[in-house]
C-alpha cells in the first residue's frame, strides 16, 4: 500500500484556560494523542458532541493552528517541514467547508468572482479562463451558470452551501474538511446538498473529513467514522459495523439518543445524563463520570484504543455489550 | 378532554405588501394535548406559534381569520400560555442572575415574593434537572451551557403554570444526548402537570417521540393534519411523504440514502398559481395548476389539502 494521503500521529492540542488573576492556567485538552490515517480517496466521520474537540482536529487537520505535540502528514510531508512554497501547494491540494455559508461568503462579491479567486490567486488561469472554469464548477454543484453574477443575499440557505462547495472544489484538492456543512440545513436541502457531496466523490478524486454532530447524516457520506470525547478517539471503525455493533457506551449512548421514526417509543429515559465536561477529567477513562457501565478499573487505569472485532475502541468492556443498541434500554 | 384552543382560517400579513405569511390556518388543540408543527424554514411554524401567544413581530398584523381558547363561548378565559424557543442563551438576560429571572416570573403569575419566590425557583430548578440549585440561583446565563439555559428557560415556563406550553423548535440548537434529555423532561412534565403542548421542529423524529397529532406546513398553509401516527406511517400528501423520505434513516439495516426534494420553497412574494407545491410534486396534474386544493378529509381525524393524495 502507498503511503497514506493523511496521517497524524500522537496529535495533541492544549489550550489554557484562565481561573483567575494570576492563577495558573488550567489546561484543557481539545484533542490528545490522536492518531488517525486517511487514504486516498477515503471519506471519514468525526462525531461527538460539542466541545469534544472535533473541530479543533479538523482546524489543526488543515494547518490552521500549530499542534501543542505531535505530527501531521499530508502526503508523506511532515506540516512542520513546510516552507512557505509547501504551505501554498498545500493550500491548493486541501480545502475547507464551514456550516455557516453566508458568513464564509463575501457580500460585495459575485458568485463568479469568489468561486474563480483561488484560481487568480494561484496563477492557475487567466480571468477569462477562470471564469469559464468557475461557471464550469458551478453547473457539477447543480446551480446555473446564471447565477455567476448575483450576491450571496440574493441566493437561498441551500444555493450558497453549494456555492461554498463549489469554491472548495475549484483548485480542484485532495482533501475536503467539512465542518458541519449541513447542520443548518433544512432537511430538504440537507439530503440535496449530502446526494450533492456523494456524486462529487464519485466523479472526483476526493477525500473527505466529515465533522458533525448529526448522527443520522453522517452515515450516508462516509466510509469509516471516529467518535470523540474529551478530546480523544473513543471509538473508530467501519461505518457499517460501528452501526450495526456499536462497542463503546458513549456510542451507543450517542446512537441511542437519536430521536427514532417510531411514534410509539415514548417516555423513555435519555441514555446518559449531564453533558461533556472538562473539568471532571482526572485520570482513569474520561467518559466515566457519565458512564453506566463503569467500574472500578476505569477510575485508575485509562483504556486505550485496541482492536474488538475490526473496530478500534478504547473501552475496559468493550466485549460486554450486546449487538443492537437499544432505545431507552441503554441504562445499566 | 375540553378544548383549549382553536384556531380558525388564520392570516397574518405583511400590511401595504401582498405577502401572506400564513393563509388559512386551522387546527384545534384539547387540553393534554400534544400538537407537533412540522416543514421547512419560512413556511410558518414559528410565526403560528407567535400570533397565538399575541407576539407577532412589529409590523406583522393578523389579517383575518380567529384565535378563540377554552370553548369557544364568549367570556371563556384566555389560558396562560407559556413559549420556550430555539436559542436559550439569547432569549435570557445576560445582565440578570438566573435567580432574578426566575423570582419575577414567580412574582409576575403568582405572586410570590422574598423568601418564598427564592424556595420555589430552587424547586423549579431542581425540577428541570439542575444540581446544586442554590448556589445556581445566583449565576448569569453565560456561566451555563445550552442545555442547562434550556432548562433555564422550561422552569421560567413552569412559572407561569401554563395551561399551553409552545416550544419552538427547542432541541435543535443542542446535542443529541442534550436533545435527549430535554425531550424527556418535557415528556415528564406533560405527565406531571396536564399542560397542553405545541411543539414545532424540522426534525420529525421530534415530531414523532413527543406529538399525538401533527400539522404539515408549506408557505402559510397546512397541507395535512392527522394522528401523528398516520403522518409518520401513512402521509398522505406528496411533500409530507417527501419530507419523510428525506430524513436520513439511522437503522444500520436501511441503506438507502435520504432522498431530497428537487427544487426549493417559493418564495412567499412569487408563489406559484394553484397548489404551491406543484413545482416540486411529482403527482401535479390539471387541478394542481389553478386553484389551491381545500383541506378535505381522507380518513378519521386525517386531512389533506390535495387533489391527488397519495393512496394508503
Amino acid at each position: 500500500m502507498s503511503a497514506p494521503l493523511l496521517e497524524t500521529r500522537n496529535l495533541t492540542k492544549a489550550f489554557g484556560q484562565k481561573t483567575g488573576w494570576l492563577a495558573k492556567p488550567k489546561i484543557l485538552c481539545a484533542s490528545s494523542s490522536i492518531d488517525l490515517q486517511l487514504n486516498a480517496r477515503e471519506r471519514l466521520g468525526i462525531v461527538g458532541e460539542s466541545g469534544s474537540g472535533k473541530s479543533t482536529l479538523g482546524r489543526l487537520i488543515l494547518g490552521l493552528t500549530p499542534p501543542t505535540e505531535g505530527e501531521i502528514f499530508f502526503e508523506g510531508v511532515n506540516h512542520k517541514a513546510r516552507s512557505l512554497q509547501g504551505w501554498k501547494q498545500f493550500r491548493v491540494r486541501t480545502s475547507l467547508v464551514q456550516q455557516n455559508p453566508l458568513s464564509a461568503l463575501n457580500p460585495q462579491m459575485t458568485i463568479g468572482e469568489q468561486i474563480s479567486e483561488g484560481l487568480l490567486v494561484h496563477h492557475f488561469a487567466s480571468r477569462a479562463a477562470s471564469y469559464e472554469r468557475a461557471a464550469a464548477m458551478l453547473d457539477q454543484v447543480g446551480l446555473s451558470s446564471a447565477m455567476m453574477s448575483r450576491y450571496p443575499h440574493q441566493m437561498s440557505g441551500g444555493q450558497r452551501q453549494r456555492v461554498v462547495i463549489a469554491r472548495a472544489l475549484i483548485l480542484d484538492p485532495k482533501l475536503v474538511v467539512f465542518d458541519e456543512a449541513v447542520s443548518a440545513l433544512d432537511v430538504s436541502v440537507q439530503a440535496q446538498v449530502v446526494a450533492l457531496l456523494r456524486d462529487l466523490w464519485q466523479q472526483r478524486d476526493l477525500a473527505y473529513v466529515f465533522i458533525t454532530h448529526d448522527l443520522r447524516v453522517v452515515r450516508h457520506v462516509v466510509d469509516r467514522i471516529a467518535v470523540m470525547y474529551l478530546g480523544r478517539v473513543v471509538e473508530t471503525g467501519d461505518i457499517k459495523s460501528v452501526y450495526e455493533w456499536p462497542r463503546h457506551p458513549y456510542t451507543r449512548a450517542l446512537l441511542a439518543s437519536v430521536p427514532s421514526m417510531d411514534p410509539t417509543i415514548r417516555n423513555i429515559q435519555p441514555p446518559i445524563n449531564g453533558e461533556l465536561d472538562p473539568g471532571k477529567i482526572a485520570g482513569g477513562c474520561p467518559f466515566r463520570p457519565r458512564c453506566p457501565f463503569a467500574i472500578e478499573r476505569c477510575g485508575t487505569e485509562a483504556p486505550l484504543l485496541r482492536d474488538v472485532a475490526g473496530q478500534r475502541v478504547a473501552c475496559h468492556r468493550a466485549e460486554e455489550f450486546p449487538r443492537s443498541v437499544q432505545m431507552g434500554k441503554e441504562v445499566a | 378532554m375540553p378544548r383549549l384552543l382553536t384556531v380558525q382560517d388564520l392570516v397574518v400579513e405583511v400590511p401595504g405588501r401582498n405577502i401572506k405569511i400564513l393563509n388559512g390556518v386551522s387546527f384545534s388543540l384539547d387540553a393534554g394535548q400534544t400538537l407537533g408543527l412540522v416543514g421547512e424554514s419560512g413556511c410558518g411554524k414559528s410565526m403560528t406559534c407567535y400570533a397565538i401567544g399575541n407576539m407577532l413581530p412589529r409590523g406583522l398584523g393578523q389579517a383575518g381569520g380567529s384565535i378563540s381558547f377554552g370553548s369557544g363561548e364568549s367570556g371563556s378565559e384566555r389560558p396562560t400560555i407559556a413559549m420556550i424557543f430555539q436559542d436559550p442563551t439569547s432569549s435570557l438576560n445576560p445582565v440578570h442572575t438566573i435567580g432574578y429571572y426566575l423570582e419575577t416570573a414567580l412574582y409576575r403569575h403568582q405572586r410570590l415574593r422574598g423568601n418564598d419566590a427564592r424556595l420555589e425557583a430552587m424547586r423549579l430548578l431542581e425540577r428541570v434537572g439542575i444540581d446544586n440549585a442554590k448556589s445556581r440561583l445566583g449565576a448569569y446565563p453565560h456561566q451555563f451551557s445550552g442545555g442547562m439555559n434550556q432548562r433555564v428557560m422550561i422552569a421560567h415556563a413552569l412559572a407561569a403554570k401554563p395551561q399551553l406550553l409552545i416550544a419552538d423548535e427547542p432541541t435543535t440548537a443542542l446535542d443529541v444526548t442534550m436533545q435527549a434529555q430535554i425531550l424527556y423532561l418535557l415528556e415528564e412534565l406533560k405527565a406531571e402537570t396536564g399542560m397542553a403542548l405545541m411543539i414545532v421542529s424540522h426534525d420529525l423524529g421530534v415530531i414523532a417521540r413527543l406529538a399525538d397529532k401533527a400539522a404539515v406546513m408549506y408557505c402559510g398553509k397546512i397541507v395535512e393534519t392527522a394522528p401523528v401516527e398516520q403522518i409518520i406511517q401513512n402521509p398522505s400528501h406528496p411533500y409530507a411523504r417527501a419530507l419523510i423520505n428525506c430524513m436520513p434513516s439511522i437503522d444500520p439495516a436501511d441503506h438507502q440514502p435520504p432522498v431530497p426534494i428537487p427544487g426549493s420553497v417559493p418564495l412567499l412574494d412569487d408563489l406559484p398559481q394553484g397548489c404551491y407545491y406543484n413545482p416540486r410534486c411529482p403527482r401535479a396534474a390539471g387541478e394542481c395548476f389553478k386553484r389551491f386544493p381545500p383541506l378535505a378529509p381522507v380518513a378519521q381525524a386525517h386531512n389533506v389539502a390535495c387533489y391527488h393524495p397519495v393512496a394508503a
